[in-house]
């Protein structure tokens, strides 16, 4: 498919330079420049080591922690409880959605409970869940799960509400039944929402799963990638916590990646949303 | 093409009340409206005609006066507070592919899905096996001059390319009736005239019986056996004229057919008498 950023003529009367580059190009060439300046106040400024890594130690603790396992385990632990937690999270919004589509109560009951409980910032409910199942993975999971349900349910449920009503009757024209309705015509209709609210239930997720691991520390048999931060700060090695933050950034980067093929592949390709 | 027969075309207008046998759709003293919180709102006050099958019938009238809230009671979505209408016998009617629906919004397309795949899902729904449905849909989508489009998806369309993969899609179910709401409402007047061209030739070609609403004297001319006349809502019939055996709009009786369907509209709602514009209302709604 042609996408339509390529084929926009970008006429400019003096084509500068920088932009004429290729995105990844500029974007590396900063990189390149940041990480630079970076190892120069690092090398030239005399820093205390205790404080602050190098990038070449962060690289190199970084690859170890690959290889050794140090980093791959937590970050597998962070990564696992988190999947759970988001997918308990899914479960529970798509129930409340179904509610709150079929029962007026329900939609009442959903708008209610979303606007209470979604504001709230998710390692806020962290004292009460560590009272109600001790300091371990069931209190991280419904820290999750409640940091994801919120923004997933009200999104599906908009997507539901805002379908488009010609789209419905021609539903019912070509004679679909109510479960068909729900599952080919309502549910893609809906699904930039179902999409957005994804996102920002990774995003709130993410941030809250780490935030409470540094608060834990470890939490049941294994620590995750916040406890691994946190020890490597009590014990001053502070390469491995620069190696566990760049390890947070990757795994940022590479989820935004997803979702952004994941929309590719499905709205933007269908014209339901430009980019 | 599932028939090859040419349809018969009878000179006599057909009687107000023909016999039961040849009546595809009754509408028998059909009272429509809308509970508003302002109280009941009466759309429709009493409409009365018949469609015979492979008949094309038009129905006209001027904005407002409940022509769509008719239809939208044909295809089900709505009951009627009076009267009775009866499709094949039938008269509960609820939503159903028998009964296929071209509407005036160019969104009726599922934007997820491909034109080929827009008119195959729903004979997939309707219980067509999957190669089956698609060669069928291929067919219909020829029909409808759009077989380089069969992959597109409905945003890389044009309105009116969107509007005849709604026709394919509806054709493709064999309807025993298609009921089309201002399918071209929002076109302009070129493509217009194009897919009216075209409508008649697929129509033709396939013999299905048609009820096609409009506001367009002109669109109601060119497409119908006969168009029924609404007057202002509440509106009623206010007659039903034979226009099958018309010429071309060069004629005599083309001319006079069209001043008399202009004074008939005209009635309660003086318009200026604009010799090119033949459509009652300005916004296409
Ligand atoms: N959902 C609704 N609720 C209440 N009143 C409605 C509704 N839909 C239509 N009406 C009213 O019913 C009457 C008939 O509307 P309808 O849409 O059938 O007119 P129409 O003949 O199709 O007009 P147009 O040519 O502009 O499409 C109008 O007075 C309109 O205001
Ligand atoms: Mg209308």
């Amino acid at each position: 498919m042609a996408t339509a950023a390529s084929s926009i003529p970008v006429a400019r009367p003096r084509a500068v330079g920088w932009k004429r580059l290729p995105v990844w190009v500029r974007r590396a060439i900063i990189f390149a420049a940041l990480i630079a300046i970076w190892q120069a106040y690092v090398s030239f400024r005399d820093v205390n080591p205790l404080l602050f890594a190098s990038p070449w130690d962060t690289a190199t603790t970084f690859w170890d922690g690959l290889r050794d396992g140090t980093l791959t385990k937590p970050t597998k632990t962070t990564l696992l409880l988190l999947m759970e937690g988001i997918g308990i999270g899914i479960l529970v919004a798509a129930v409340l959605t179904a509610f709150a589509t079929l029962t007026d109560v329900g939609e009442d009951l959903l708008t209610l409970l979303t606007s209470i409980l979604n504001p709230l910032p998710g390692v806020a409910v962290l004292p009460l869940a560590m009272l109600w199942f001790g300091i371990n993975d069931k209190a991280i999971l419904f820290v999750i799960a409640n940091a994801t349900i919120w923004p997933i349910a009200i999104n599906i449920s908009t997507g539901f509400k805002t379908a488009n009503p010609t789209l419905v009757s021609v539903g019912r024209n070509i004679g679909l039944s109510r479960v068909r309705q729900i599952t080919d015509v309502l549910a893609p209709a809906a699904l930039p929402y179902a999409i957005s609210g994804l996102k920002t239930a990774w995003a709130f997720a993410w941030r809250t799963i780490i935030a409470a691991e540094l608060v834990f520390g470890v939490a049941g048999s294994e620590g995750g990638l916040g406890n691994y931060i946190n020890n490597a700060r009590l014990y001053f090695l502070t390469p491995q916590v620069f190696a566990g933050l760049v390890a947070i950034a990757i795994l940022g980067v590479v989820f935004e990646t997803v979702f952004g093929v994941l929309e590719r592949r499905t709205i933007v390709r269908w014209g339901m949303k430009t980019s | 093409m599932p028939l090859t027969r040419t349809p018969t075309k009878t000179t006599s207008r057909p009687a107000a009340h023909a016999p039961a046998g040849d009546t595809l759709l009754r509408a028998d003293h059909v009272q429509l409206g809308y509970w508003t919180p302002r109280g009941f709102n009466l759309a429709v006050g009493d409409a009365s005609f018949e469609v015979a099958p492979r008949e094309k019938v038009i129905v006209i009238g001027p904005s407002g006066c409940g022509k769509s809230t008719l239809l939208k009671a044909i295809a089900g979505f709505i009951t009627p507070t009076g009267g009775t209408i009866s499709v094949s016998g039938r008269t509960s009617l609820e939503p159903g592919p028998d009964r296929a629906v071209v509407f005036q919004e160019f969104d009726q397309l599922f934007p997820w899905r491909t034109v080929l795949d827009n008119v195959a899902y729903p004979l997939r729904v309707n219980g067509r096996s999957r190669r089956d449905a698609l060669a069928r849909a291929q067919e219909y989508v020829e029909l409808a001059g759009l077989a380089h489009a069969a992959d597109r998806y409905p945003h890389q369309l044009s309105g009116g390319m969107k509007q005849r993969v709604a026709i394919a899609r509806a054709l493709a179910l064999e309807p025993a009736i298609l009921l089309m709401d201002e399918p071209f409402g929002s076109l302009d007047a070129i493509t217009r005239q194009r897919l009216q061209a075209e409508l008649n030739r697929i129509v033709d070609q396939t013999h299905v019986t048609l009820l096609f609403v409009t506001h367009s004297i002109e669109e109601a001319l060119v497409l119908g056996d006969r168009v029924v006349v609404l007057g202002n809502s509440p509106s009623n019939v206010i007659e039903i004229v034979d226009v099958r055996d018309l010429g071309g709009p060069e004629t005599v009786e083309y001319g006079q057919m069209r001043g008399h369907l202009r004074d008939l509209l005209a009635v309660d709602k003086p318009i200026a008498d604009d010799e090119e514009e033949e459509v009652l209302d300005g916004d296409g709604s």
